[in-house]
């Protein structure tokens, strides 16, 4: 099977969470005699290119990260200039990642994706949906390579039927949500590990004022009004 | 009552220049912007408005007015054409601009992860549509959106309802 991945992400390539879990989700895919071709939104040069890869294939995943619960501009733009196929026999695959643990965060977005390849005279592969994914690029290579390994296996396992089945989704799109025991946990004392954190990433980045600032005081909002 | 309204159909579209003059006759004060006479980027997702220069937006253009608005105003309605039953893509990269509303910290509340608000601000947001929209879908969406800035949802309506939208929204 060859597999057309179009990355929706509108991160550069290089500094994209997205674009580390479709090499890792390929690795898997390969791994089981398939090929694949990877075409990035954010290079719009990438563009016509992924268009015609879309026109002459058949196996056709979308990977995307979650931007207020639905596709990003960018990839929303790229697949309102597609023509709908007119012959039967291409279906689409989704694969949407977001930086909020839960996977039903994504439930929202999943429901506009489960509309479109009809729209696009495709059939649905449906949509595997995996959070916390926040920290890929930001917490260093050996978190980063723990967060990638369950696409490795995702990647495989969708070579072998090429759509998310219902048993890959149940396996690996978890936690749907926190259980009691981890709410009380993260509202309470790992929120405090969280804030650490933050603030130490935030200053490796150069980050020089507090993360809840308030950047737009009065004086601004008036000028506004003026 | 003070109405911000953000469109992205052209000035001249008629429905949308009737439903702008009606909700701004309706409000005390109320302010448009239309994107097509600014520059808007889409969202490059580069953190930045968390982690690097929290609340400001790394990506320069004319979209900084509209974060500022959205705190000095009531009530904001969007006007967007649509696309495969969706808001089009020029209403999304707006609304994906609206991240630094919000902090890199977060908290769990009624079950769900959220980001914790940057402003103690009340966000009321409605969506005026034209085009084939999937309304029920749409009234879904804004709900969500909402729910994670902290922000209580106007719905969504079919530009053609207007007067409708005017009397129920504002």
């Amino acid at each position: 099977m060859h597999v057309v991945m179009i990355s929706g992400a509108a991160r550069t390539q290089s500094k994209s969470n997205t674009a580390k879990i479709v090499a890792a989700f390929c690795e898997g895919l390969h791994n089981g005699g398939n090929t694949s071709e990877i075409w990035y939104l954010s290079n719009r040069k990438q563009w016509e290119s992924a268009k015609t890869a879309f026109e002459e294939n058949e196996n056709i995943l979308f990977a995307l990260p979650l931007y207020v619960e639905n596709v990003p501009g960018v990839m929303l733009e790229f697949l309102a200039g597609l023509s709908a196929k007119e012959q039967p026999g291409t279906r689409i695959s989704f694969l949407l990642q977001g930086g909020f643990p839960e996977a039903s965060q994504g439930r929202c977005c999943e429901g506009f994706l489960k509309t479109l390849p009809a729209q696009l005279g495709c059939a649905y592969g449906g949509t595997f949906i995996k959070g916390d994914m926040f920290g890929l690029s930001l917490m260093g290579e050996r978190i980063g390579a723990k967060l990638l390994q369950p696409f490795i296996e995702v990647g495989q396992r969708f070579g072998e039927c090429g759509y998310f089945s219902s048993e890959i989704i149940e396996v690996f799109s978890i936690p749907e949500y926190f259980s009691e025991k981890q709410i009380r946990m993260t509202n309470g004392p790992l929120r405090y590990v969280q804030r650490f954190i933050m603030r130490y990433i935030a200053k490796k980045l150069g980050c020089k004022i507090r993360l809840d600032a308030k950047p737009f005081c009065e004086k601004d909002l008036q000028d506004v009004q003026e | 009552m003070r109405l911000l309204i953000i469109s992205t159909l052209p000035k001249e579209h008629p429905l949308a220049e009737k439903a702008i003059c009606c909700l701004a006759q309706r409000a005390a004060e109320c302010k448009s912007f239309y994107t097509e006479d600014m520059k808007v980027n889409p969202c490059i997702g580069c953190n930045a408005c968390w982690l690097k220069t929290p609340g400001i937006c790394a990506v320069k253009d004319d979209y900084e007015q509209i974060l500022k608005a959205y705190l000095q105003y009531d009530v904001t309605v969007f006007i967007s054409d649509t696309a495969l039953g969706f808001v089009d893509y020029k209403m999304k990269n707006v609304i994906d601009r609206i991240l630094p509303m919000a902090t890199m910290y977060t908290r769990i509340e009624d079950g769900q992860t959220r980001h914790v608000p940057r402003y103690k601000k009340e966000f009321r947001f409605g969506l005026l549509y034209a085009g084939n929209g999937n309304q029920a879908y749409l009234t879904h969406w804004m709900s969500r959106f909402c729910l994670n800035f902290h922000g209580i949802s106007l719905g969504a309506f079919p530009i053609e309802a207007w007067q409708e939208v005017a009397v129920c929204m504002l």
